[in-house]
């Protein structure tokens, strides 16, 4: 099996590792950092359980191998809260009411922080659409909507 | 009126772990020293096993076991022990385990299982109903070899492993009395749970013990299967729950834990197996196919007089609890109606397939498909409402159910109103076409379901130093609340602040015995025995603080939390300063326990399944939708949904509202997309593009829910259950609806846009 080193920042932090080429984003997170935050539902891109941000971009980590992820900058779970204070955006999720099992919950977060990243003024057909690929079994995902509506009014100041 | 925190929409007390991707669900764990597992399956859907080779597997560096059959004859079952942990002589169904192996790495292993060779030789294929009632092969050579451990009947000679009748009244005079007689067929397809996690195990065992760490449902119910399946004393078999990433009823039965231990005892170190998604549909478990033959009558005003459904529910190749949804979808399987006259006919047949199980509710949603879609049919042949019809027959206080019950406090027609309001029902006609082309249509379901009994918990709760209280009981969170709602309970006996009270993880090592988290039991058998608990808690502290305010015993007084001295009324501690206030230093600890059973209270049901209480209580709910259909495309949108349950008393109301949310998108997929399809026994859309499952874009409609409270004596507060209600009515009611649109009686479930594109043809 080849084999390559690569240098990975992830929440912050600089790992360098040598690993599989094979490997995936979400086996190294998860096997070789022992973030298991990053969940996986399918393995093939279809549940988006998965999702990091991977340089400003949510992806979903079970597609990228860890060898692209050489020299970029990998946010997760793990990185989003800030210390011990959550978040804004988690907390919209507890306040909404938007976490049943919480498998999806991770990718949820990330996605949803990209997405208001990129637009903080959605609406909630774009919100809607923007977390298409993120399959949630126990809400029925308008808590979820909701939580991402709160957390962008708030970016914006608006609250 | 309510007691604090009864009723509080607090906030989920396992949320903030699991937003911050702390909580360790099944595949987070890892054991030191720990193998890896992969499994080869079948790749046929009923075969002879000529030869199994696995010379060259074993060969490969880092393999440390490979069983297969031939090696490991272990057999299991929760009602009938008849599945093998890898397939013996022949396979029963695509995707059936027939070898394993362990290696030191995942990749090792797979790379095993390639090596693996394996001759079959196809045998004649049981695929449908008919085919297992016909005998066109047999699945199980004789069904009576195999120990049955209660709750199943197989039929010697044939293919059916179960049967069911129920009979109320008289049938035949039933129907001489009606005006009206509906006669229809109604198939549900196979379907999935599809928690968003997979199974998995990690074992540690040798011929000792084992120690399991699951995502399971049903801790305990596990530990037996396995005891029993391996040889070991109950108490050598331990449990720790890893969470739940979903569950609704496929984490109920052992699947991966006896490969695991099988392998762990060959390789002599822990074994981790997990299921990928491919192998989660094609050999986890499934709801299975139902079909439903009902004639039902009533008068010309609209009065049910008789009823008669011939129901043959596919539980796959092995039984696991395909009886069980027999019988509790047999008593509910008339509606919550009063019908005088009522018969049911049920059996369970095994075919070439993957495994049936629970699947939120127990068979409830299929019986209201074929329930409701009769009441529709029956109120459009009298020219009726169906709101209307539906009403007149609902059971109420007091009346007399088909299982011979007088039944009380049925919220049943309250619900209706409040569904069918939900979608504004008295303002719509039942189809309109909108001006630009689109069929609307409004429907409406309800359903009745029990939970099962008897069945047994009890919980323990320890004060700490510091006068906080740890919450032990067996109920698994699955996402539901119910590590919110029992320590909510016992803040209601103990008067302190709910924060201060905290569920501890489960483990079979160490919790109290509680029998399974499904049919909707756990706020009730687990509050109920927390309350209890709660109770002597109070007791016990009553000496301590005697004891450090120097007063009598007799004259300590508890109330609302706060403990006081008749003899003097400027002494009082509230039970969150308990720790505090150091009255339990140096004392021995305080805790207590509470059990409960409900087999005091059951009467068990005759042959007929007629009883005067087979059910510790009932739920009973209601739900009206409103759909769109595109004629040129055949799709169907959701428009709104109004849904109405009756839950007794609401501990956490937003729990069981999100409950509710998740059982009607849920509810959708079951209604409208979601079916396993198998070709010549084997699962063609296995993985989640081929089998869709909903997405936020399927969840784009508006809900209006109402909880209905009609307390339950017997329940906690007046608790009755409401993780699976909320899914019962939501596909028939959709159905319905669009039926309603198309002029069309559709008879399946789902409807998908080809059916409705290609009705009547
Ligand atoms: S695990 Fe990556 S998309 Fe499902
Ligand atoms: S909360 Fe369970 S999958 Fe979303």
């Amino acid at each position: 099996m080849t084999h390559k080193t690569i240098k990975a920042t992830v929440n912050g932090e600089v790992y360098e590792r040598t690993i599989p080429v094979c490997m995936t984003l979400a086996e190294f997170l998860r096997e070789e950092l022992g973030l298991t935050g990053t969940k996986i539902g399918c393995n093939e891109g279809e549940c988006g359980a998965c999702t990091v941000i991977i340089s400003g971009k949510p992806m979903n980590s079970c597609l990228v191998l860890a060898v692209e992820a050489d020299g970029a900058e990998v946010l997760t779970i793990e990185g989003v809260s800030q210390g011990e204070k959550l978040h804004p955006l988690q907390q919209a999720f507890l306040d909404a009411g938007a976490i049943q099992c919480g498998f999806c919950t991770p990718g949820m977060v990330l996605t949803a922080k990209a997405l208001i990243e990129e637009n903080p003024n959605p609406t909630e057909a774009e919100v809607r659409k923007g977390i298409e690929g993120n399959i949630c079994r126990c809400t029925g995902y308008n808590r979820i909507i909701d939580a991402i509506m709160n957390e962008a009014e708030r970016v914006r100041g608006d609250k | 009126m309510s007691i604090y925190p009864i009723g509080e929409c607090l906030p989920r007390k396992d949320g903030r772990a699991k937003v911050t991707g702390k909580s360790k669900f099944g595949a987070d764990w890892n054991v030191t020293g720990q193998l890896y597992a992969a499994v080869l399956h079948s790749p046929h859907g009923h075969a002879k096993i000529l030869s199994v080779d696995v010379s060259e597997a074993k060969k490969l560096p880092g393999v440390r076991a490979v069983l297969c059959g031939a090696c490991c004859e272990v057999l299991y079952g929760h009602m009938l022990v008849d599945q093998p942990i890898f397939a013996v002589n022949k396979v029963r169904y695509y995707g059936e385990p027939v070898a394993a192996v362990a290696a030191d790495d995942l990749r090792t292993a797979k790379e095993a299982v390639r090596l693996i060779k394996v001759e079959y030789e196809p045998l004649p294929l049981v695929d449908s109903i008919d085919d297992a009632l016909s005998k066109k092969a047999m699945v199980h050579d004789d069904l009576m070899a195999y120990q049955a451990l209660g709750g199943v009947s197989p039929v010697a000679g044939t293919n059916i492993v179960d049967t069911y009748t129920l009979k109320h009244g008289d049938i035949d005079e039933g129907f001489k009395q009606a005006d009206v007689v509906v006669e229809n067929e109604f198939y549900c397809a196979m379907g999935q749970h599809t928690p968003l996690e997979t199974h998995v195990a990690i074992a540690d065992a040798d011929e000792h013990g084992c120690h399991v760490y699951t995502p399971a449902q049903s801790p305990f119910m596990i530990r037996g299967v396995l005891a029993k399946a391996f040889g070991y004393r109950v108490d050598r078999v331990r449990v720790t729950c890893t969470e739940i990433g979903g569950g609704f009823g496929c984490k109920v039965e052992a699947r991966l834990e006896p490969i695991a231990i099988a392998l762990s005892r060959a390789a002599r170190k822990p074994v981790k197996i997990e299921n990928d998604r491919g192998e989660e549909f094609e050999s986890a478990l499934c709801r299975g196919p139902v079909r439903f033959r009902m004639k039902t009558g009533a008068t010309k005003d609209g009065k049910l007089v008789a009823q008669h459904m011939l129901i043959h529910w596919d539980t796959g190749a092995y039984t696991t609890f395909g009886p069980r949804i027999n019988f509790n979808a047999g008593f509910g399987a008339n509606g919550p109606y009063h019908i005088p006259n009522a018969f049911v006919d049920s059996y369970v047949v095994m075919t070439n397939k993957t495994l049936a199980t629970a699947y939120r509710g127990f068979g409830i949603t299929e019986v209201a498909c074929a329930h409701e879609t009769q009441m529709e049919a029956l109120a459009e042949k009298l020219g009726m409402d169906s709101l209307e019809f539906r009403l007149k027959n609902v059971l109420r206080d007091g009346m007399e159910s088909v299982t011979g019950e007088i039944v009380t406090s049925m919220g049943g027609a309250e619900c209706l109103e409040k569904a069918a309001e939900g979608i504004g029902w008295k303002d719509k006609p039942r189809r309109w076409v909108t001006e630009d082309g689109k069929l609307r249509g409004k429907g409406l379901a309800c359903y009745m379901k029990l939970t099962g009994t008897p069945s047994t918990t009890s919980a323990m709760l320890r004060v700490n130093d510091d006068g906080t209280v740890t919450l032990l009981e067996g109920s698994r969170e699955l996402g539901q609340g119910v590590e919110t709602a029992l320590p909510q309970i016992a803040a209601s006996v103990l008067g302190m602040n709910p924060e201060r009270i905290l569920m501890s993880p489960v483990d079979t090592a160490f919790t109290p015995y509680d029998k399974t988290t499904t049919a909707s039991r756990s706020t009730f058998h687990g509050g109920n025995a927390v309350m209890l608990a709660a109770k002597e808690i109070i007791e016990k502290l009553k000496p301590l603080v005697a004891k450090k305010w120097k007063v009598d015993l007799a004259s300590i007084v508890f109330k609302d939390g706060v403990f006081t001295s008749k003899n003097n009324n400027t002494l009082t501690l509230h039970m969150d300063d308990i720790g505090k206030s150091g009255i339990m230093k140096e004392e021995p600890p305080v805790l207590a326990t509470g059990t409960y059973g409900t087999k005091a209270l059951w009467d068990a049901p005759d042959k007929y399944h007629q009883s005067k209480r087979p059910a510790a209580f009932w739920m009973i709910g209601a739900q009206a939708a409103e759909v769109e259909i595109d004629p040129k495309t055949g799709t169907t949108k959701i428009i709104r949904m109004g849904a109405a349950h009756d839950v007794g008393k609401a501990i956490n109301p937003d729990s069981c509202r999100q409950q509710i949310e998740g059982s009607l998108v849920m509810g959708v997929g079951n209604a409208i997309m979601e079916e396993m399809i198998y070709q010549d026994g084997v699962l063609v859309n296995g993985n989640l593009v081929d089998y869709k499952i909903p997405t936020s874009m399927d969840a784009d409609f508006e809900m209006n829910i109402a909880l209905v409270e009609k307390p339950d004596p017997e329940g906690p507060h007046g608790v009755k259950g409401i993780g699976e209600p909320g899914l019962a009515p939501t596909a028939p009611s959709i159905i319905n609806a669009i039926s309603a649109a198309c002029e069309h009686r559709f008879t399946t479930m789902p409807v998908k846009p080809e059916d409705v594109l290609f009705r009547g043809e």
